[in-house]
């Protein structure tokens, strides 16, 4: 269980404040407008940027008093995941080794998650040698050999096309599953998620405004914010 | 974090001492000080350094306009290539070069006499600093300003040309607005420039009546051994100095960027009258400030080639050698600790403050005049041990200090860069220290670390600041060998100095531009 209550966090020209419950192996895909404080969420989770005040605990660990690093999660960017002057390979064994000394096992672990991610044969390519999908396919690779329960994911697939960003998501899903990992997703696309989420949070205006299984919050929950977001007529009007 | 605080530590420490130093052997009782000299030595520098700059930037403007307008004319490579080496010779090169060719006894002196007119020596003073000042400064100038002008978008120029801009209406609206841009930061850097010149000041100017306050500093310490008077004068340049640099800062001076080569689109105002005769004129003014001191550096350095052999040559040239190679490292990595310190406080604790503090201890350097240093730190290591036995490692030392800020903006952007886009994620795989140093940051870092070791180790061996200060001693560099024969009227001599000198440079700056064309290039 992924629990923030009470999360507070102030910078100059935002304040953001954050109540969240993520039950142990469910995706909770994070929606709302940009600007509103998905990604504040999410940093502030893996530990980047002013330290919250309030609760911030996975399985009852607080993490607030933990360096990124040593935070059980691994996060996604949307760009930059990965260094582009190191191979696929090298990108992923940085999860097992921040020095990149990789041990025989461990280069066979890299290959592994590699293969998992349907990049068998491609270890040796630099970044710029990879399609977007084939980029974000190695630092989900990073995150399978970093085995951490928790994986954050910014926008991970907001720079792809529609196809191919239900199939990424589709991966998201089979590996959690098989690893029982938690997942906090943000995403500009809501209706990509539906079918996959457990969960879906509207996130606006530094709060998380609605909570619920994505069926109801893109049909029922009604909120002046949330129907500015989907450009729904308010109720009673 | 530990090597930022100690890099800090050193260079405030070093400026500490060298103050300290000057108060020490001022004495107890307050220095008596010639206001009547001070004051004109002041005013002196000012004015020099206004119309250097004014100079300096109107001439750039205009080359910038017509290199930007005449993408192809005979000799247009030759001049671009003319204007880079002049931005990096060693200012007494430059004096050499501006005496052979404008001197009573030089190109134009021989010229006139043989025409009937004696020219006598109207170089020295006024006239021979401007020419040198905006030998190196007005190129410098140029070469930003056609950076600027070559990041006007295509869609401009199109533009001008759809809607029929005349000249007048394309330099109003398109061009102007781009000097002015780049105007008061660049405005800013040549005059603090020409404020603190030194090398050419004291080769070209004559006594008190054109002296710049880091010459009068050299001449107290070297001649009367004044300390007291040293002391008031590099206080005024300090605070002088403070009061010019502050508003530079804010402004944000962009590095001189490569000049573009080529303009893809063609601007529409290259087919009018007043531009191409404005242009010609331009062009003819600044290829006759250019080129023939560079012509005269290496025609009477080809000349006098054979008197490179000398021992006394050689036994400079690795003096030279033996101070700024290791300047040009201590420099580099004086820098990357303090810019690692900034940016772990910028960043990794949100203190902007503190960084900009840190960033502005290690700018401080640029209006410390260079005696002070010197003969501070000289005053204090007296105490402790021999200093003409230290002098090699006290020369490199303050060389080091005096390129600082030079390197930091080199390393800077970078490390920032790198932190912007790799932070986060080093942050999260717990990527610290030497790894971060060696998986993040150096392939972003190699490439500009290049440059600024080539460009400090440059200006380290060009200088003659220091290298004068404990010149007559034990060891010559080669700057101050050829002030020596300058000095001597020793012409024949001198110029092969001034040719190896020029060349050293350049082999810096071809370094240096090598390995400066695409920064991006390991970002892809």
């Amino acid at each position: 269980m992924l629990e923030i209550a009470d999360l507070a966090i102030d910078y100059p020209e935002f304040s953001a404040h954050y109540d969240l419950l993520v039950p142990k192996g469910a995706l909770c895909a994070l929606i709302g407008p940009s600007g509103g404080g998905k990604t504040t969420l999410l940093h502030a989770v893996a530990g980047f940027g002013r330290p919250p005040r309030g609760t911030l605990r996975f399985e009852g660990v607080d993490l607030t008093r933990l360096k990124p690093a040593e935070r059980p999660l691994s996060i996604l960017f949307q760009e930059h995941n990965l260094f582009p002057h190191l191979t696929a390979a090298q990108n992923v064994g940085l999860g097992l080794d921040p020095g990149l000394r990789l041990a025989a096992a461990q280069r066979a672990a890299v290959d592994a998650a590699l293969a998992r991610v349907g990049l068998a044969g491609l270890a040796e390519r630099l970044p710029a040698q990879l399609s977007g999908g084939q980029r974000q396919r190695v630092a989900l690779a990073r995150a399978l050999v970093r085995n951490r329960p928790l994986i954050l994911l910014d926008e991970p697939f907001g720079g792809l096309d529609p196809g191919l960003r239900l199939e990424m998501i589709g991966l998201v899903d089979q590996l959690r599953r098989e690893r029982r990992l938690t997942v906090l997703m943000s995403i500009h696309t809501p209706e990509d998620a539906a079918d996959v989420a457990d969960l879906m949070a509207f996130v606006a205006e530094g709060k998380v405004i609605a909570t619920d299984t994505p069926a109801k919050l893109l049909a029922g929950a009604r909120h002046p914010a949330l129907d500015r977001y989907f450009r729904r007529a308010p109720l009673g009007a | 974090m530990v090597p930022g605080l100690l890099a800090l530590a050193l260079v405030l420490g070093v400026v500490a001492a060298a103050l300290a130093g000057l108060a020490l052997a001022a004495g107890p009782s307050l220095p008596v000080v010639p206001w009547g000299y001070v004051g004109g030595v002041v005013a002196f520098s000012l004015w020099q350094a206004l119309v250097s700059t004014i100079l300096s930037l109107a001439l750039g403007a205009g080359l910038a306009l017509a290199l930007a307008r005449r993408t192809r004319f005979a000799g247009r490579t030759l001049l671009i290539a003319a204007m880079n080496l002049a931005t990096v010779l060693p200012a007494i090169v430059v004096v050499f070069g501006v005496v052979t060719v404008f001197g009573r006894a030089g190109w134009l002196g021989e010229g006139m006499r043989a025409l009937g007119f004696d020219m006598g020596s109207w170089l020295y003073g006024l006239p021979g600093i401007l020419i040198a000042h905006v030998f190196f400064n007005a190129p410098l100038a140029a070469r930003v300003f056609l950076a600027g002008l070559a990041a006007v978008p295509a869609e401009h120029w199109r533009l001008a040309a759809q809607l029929g801009m005349g000249p007048l209406a394309v330099f109003r609206f398109i061009d102007r607005p781009v000097l002015l841009r780049e105007a008061p930061g660049l405005a800013g850097l040549v005059f603090l420039l020409c404020f603190t010149s030194f090398a050419v000041v004291l080769a070209l100017g004559g006594g008190p009546r054109a002296a710049t306050l880091e010459v009068s500093i050299y001449e107290a310490l070297r001649f009367d051994v004044d300390f007291g008077r040293a002391g008031v004068l590099a206080a005024l340049q300090i605070v002088l100095g403070l009061v010019l640099v502050l508003p530079i800062l804010r402004l944000g001076t962009r590095a001189a960027e490569a000049a573009a080569t080529g303009f893809v689109e063609a601007r529409p105002d290259v087919e009018a009258v007043l531009p191409k005769v404005l242009d010609a004129l331009v062009l003819a003014l600044g290829t006759g400030l250019v080129l023939p001191p560079l012509a005269a550096v290496a025609l009477s350095g080809a000349r006098a080639l054979a008197t490179l052999a000398q021992p006394e040559v050689l036994a400079s040239l690795a003096t030279s050698v033996v101070v700024a190679i290791p300047a040009g490292a201590l420099s580099v990595a004086l820098a990357l600790a303090f810019a690692g310190l900034t940016r772990r406080l910028r960043i990794a604790r949100a203190r902007p403050r503190a960084a900009d503090a840190v960033s502005l201890a290690g700018l401080v350097i640029l209006v410390m005049p260079p005696f002070t240093l010197a003969a501070g730190l000289f005053v204090v290591l007296r105490l402790v041990a021999d200093p003409f036995a230290l002098g090699l490692p006290l020369l490199a030392l303050v060389n080091a200090l005096m390129a600082l800020p030079l390197v930091l903006r080199q390393v800077e952007p970078p490390l920032m860069l790198s932190a912007e886009r790799y932070g986060h994620l080093a942050e999260s795989l717990g990527i610290v220290g030497t790894d971060r140093l060696r998986l993040v940051d150096a392939p972003l870092l190699r490439r500009p670390v290049i440059v600024a070791f080539a460009a400090a180790t440059a200006l380290s061996l060009g200088d003659l600041g220091v290298a004068a200060f404990f010149g007559s001693g034990e060891f010559v560099t080669l700057p101050v060998l050829l002030h020596q024969r300058l000095g001597a009227y020793r012409m024949d001599e001198a110029a092969s100095v001034a040719l190896l000198l020029a060349l050293l440079a350049f082999a810096f700056f071809i370094l240096a531009q090598h390995f400066s064309g695409d920064g991006r290039a390991g970002d892809r």
